[in-house]
């Protein structure tokens, strides 16, 4: 099935959300005005609209569109993805909110650089941020693309530059107060969007979940094997690999760790996450069930599933196609139009982490070492904005044809083997040194690297050998433990006076990141 | 700089810092712990996992996997909770020591 070329519902809610998030980017230019109103809204964002925001980040339209085709596909497989991913927020609450709020400003450069060498540290840190970054936001565009093709009928290079466009429009003159609330927007949208989806789907089975999973078995081809786990991971390593990718790579994504600082205190930091769990847990139960539903309502109307079991157009479209079965046209119009705005949403707060690590990190305290005014450093901002927006759109159509299950993998991968080791450390680990920590950081990021290049998803998915070298997907445990053991072996061996030094001020660190700042 | 480090010596912050630790690492430790025994628990129980849960058609494995992610929504609100509140009476005290 093709088309809903000239379905009008979703052209005017995407309109609609479109001139919304242009006035409430207009209204945020108008308080935009300093370095730390750009990059974290001047930190006066209530933690309960950060929670939504938080949410809105991480629910992209991979993890909502993604998560329920693979639902669809895998069955009971993706318990191990909705599971892993609820335990990391929480995981990011208990560990990682109040000490991170407590010691940045703006990026989680300034974390890691509190007591150690300020210029390594941020350029290792606005690596991290970037390789994480760009793959990640080229994913989600082309992801963009293909979806605004399928769904609207538009050309693919016009649908990644209105994304482009918009998200660089968003961020360069609305910094991150418009970023923030057209995040907000777009997580509410999302939400109850899913949510009526997940209560048309129910009133089907009379709100009887002992049916849908009954009809589920019935017409999958592999009947009640789809409630049995392994179909996608069989090994423990593997599926450790999975659950270190989530946890750690999660609470190492700097447009996620970028929030905690748009909040006034430590206390609406642990709020907002806390909101940030509740929404997304829900959200997961959600989809794991729009998934079931998808299972049972689908197979048999040979528009959207062929006898075979292929879904037209991609496991992208089994969301959406069962909004149509279940809601019409016009409900069908508000999932596509909702998907879409949340792609736009998630790009924007990734460029924002993009822009700030290269005008912030590198350029005002590495190159210029600190010595700019306020003033220059947004102007800086707004250009590398620019520039990474122009960079962005241009690799989304030379890598139309990318895999994009590819890239988040990369990007999750190494967010959890370069920046959540150097985090974690820098906040829990006294004797971590820079020479440690950069040590650590490269590693990881070398052997995460050559482990995805050497794995399934490139030796054979993208080059087309026949056996992977290395045969996991998730690289992580290798080489997530790889960054500890090298950060925390290094950093013992480290006998100079400067990480002496880096030690002894750990204990002012301990309390700074505890209690915030002292009166 | 100084001072701050020094801040570390008071018993009444160290206490605090004690008891938030034991939440902190208390809670990480069990929902990561229990999601690792819940997905390497499901490669060798396959069979078990797919099984409904007396009395319903809903699969054991699904049931178990849904319970994590609702107790790792109260045990966040829970967090939160306890402590914003030991916060709140941190400060508390030290307004009325002045």
């Amino acid at each position: 099935m093709r088309g809903g070329g000239t379905n009008l519902a979703a052209i005017s809610v995407f309109i609609a959300f479109v001139t919304l998030s242009l006035i409430i980017t207009w209204w945020s230019a108008r308080r935009t005005h300093s370095a730390g109103e750009f990059y974290t809204a001047g930190g006066q964002i209530t933690g309960f609209q950060n929670g939504l925001a938080l949410a809105g980040d991480f629910m992209s339209a991979a993890s909502f569109l993604g998560l329920t085709g693979l639902a669809f596909i895998g069955g009971a497989d993706v318990m191990l993805f909705v599971v892993a991913i609820t335990v990391s927020w929480a995981f990011i609450l208990f560990a990682f909110a109040d000490r991170m709020r407590n010691l940045g400003r703006y990026t989680f450069a300034d974390v890691v650089a509190y007591r150690l060498h300020p210029e390594r540290l941020r350029m290792l840190a606005a690596a991290g941020t970037l390789t994480v970054a760009i793959p990640y936001l080229i994913a989600q565009m082309v992801g963009a693309g293909a979806l605004v093709e399928t769904l609207f009928g538009l050309p693919y290079l016009v649908a990644v530059l209105i994304v482009g466009s918009l998200m660089t429009i968003y961020v360069v003159f609305g910094g991150m107060l418009a970023t923030t609330w057209v995040q907000v927007t777009k997580a509410v949208l999302l939400l109850s969007g899913g949510t009526v989806l997940l209560l048309l789907a129910l009133a089907k089975f009379g709100f009887d979940f002992n049916a849908l999973f009954e009809r589920a078995a019935e017409v999958h081809p592999r009947k009640t094997g789809i409630f049995k786990p392994g179909g996608l991971y069989n090994d423990p390593i593997s599926v450790m690999s999975l659950a270190l990718a989530f946890i750690c790579g999660t609470a190492g994504l700097p447009h996620v760790l970028m929030r905690f600082f748009t909040v006034p205190d430590a206390k609406q930091a642990r709020r907002s996450i806390g909101y940030a769990v509740v929404f997304i847990g829900y959200f997961q139960v959600a989809i794991v069930i729009i998934g079931f539903a998808a299972i049972s309502l689908l197979s048999g109307h040979t528009e959207y599933v062929d006898e075979s079991g292929r879904i037209s157009g991609g496991a992208n479209m089994v969301a959406v196609y069962l909004s149509r079965l279940v809601g019409g046209e016009v409900f069908f119009g508000l999932i596509s139009a909702v998907a879409f705005a949340t792609i736009l949403a998630v790009v924007a707060g990734i460029l924002l982490s993009a822009s700030a690590a290269v005008a912030h990190d590198f350029y005002s305290r590495v190159i210029r070492r600190g010595e700019i005014s306020d003033q220059a450093e947004v102007k800086v901002s707004r250009w590398a904005t620019v520039v990474i927006g122009a960079m962005a759109i241009g690799l989304s159509v030379l890598f139309k044809n990318v895999n994009v299950a590819v890239l988040s993998t990369i990007a999750l991968a190494i967010a959890a083997s370069v920046n959540f080791p150097a985090i974690f450390l820098a906040l829990y680990w006294k004797n971590l040194t820079t020479t440690g920590a950069v040590a650590g950081g490269l590693t990881g990021l070398v052997v995460v690297v050559v482990l995805i290049i050497l794995g399934p998803t490139v030796w054979v998915s993208v080059l087309g050998h026949k056996a992977p070298i290395f045969p996991y997907a998730y690289p992580t445990l290798f080489s997530v433990a790889a960054a500890f053991a090298v950060t925390i072996v290094v950093s013992l061996a480290d006998r100079s006076q400067r990480a002496e030094s880096e030690r002894a001020r750990y204990r002012a660190q301990v309390v700074r990141s505890e209690i915030g700042t002292l009166e | 700089m100084a001072d701050e480090a020094r801040l570390l010596d008071d018993p009444e912050l160290q206490k605090l810092l004690r008891q938030r630790s034991r939440w902190r690492w208390g809670l990480s430790g069990f929902l990561i712990i229990a999601y690792i025994v819940y997905a390497i628990a499901g490669i060798y129980f396959a069979e078990a996992y797919s099984k409904p849960v007396f009395g319903t058609s809903i699969p054991f494995g699904m049931a178990v996997g849904n319970f994590i992610i609702a107790f790792s929504i109260l045990l966040s609100v829970v967090y939160v909770r306890i402590v914003n509140r030991l916060e709140d009476e941190r400060v508390r005290e030290q307004e009325g020591r002045q």
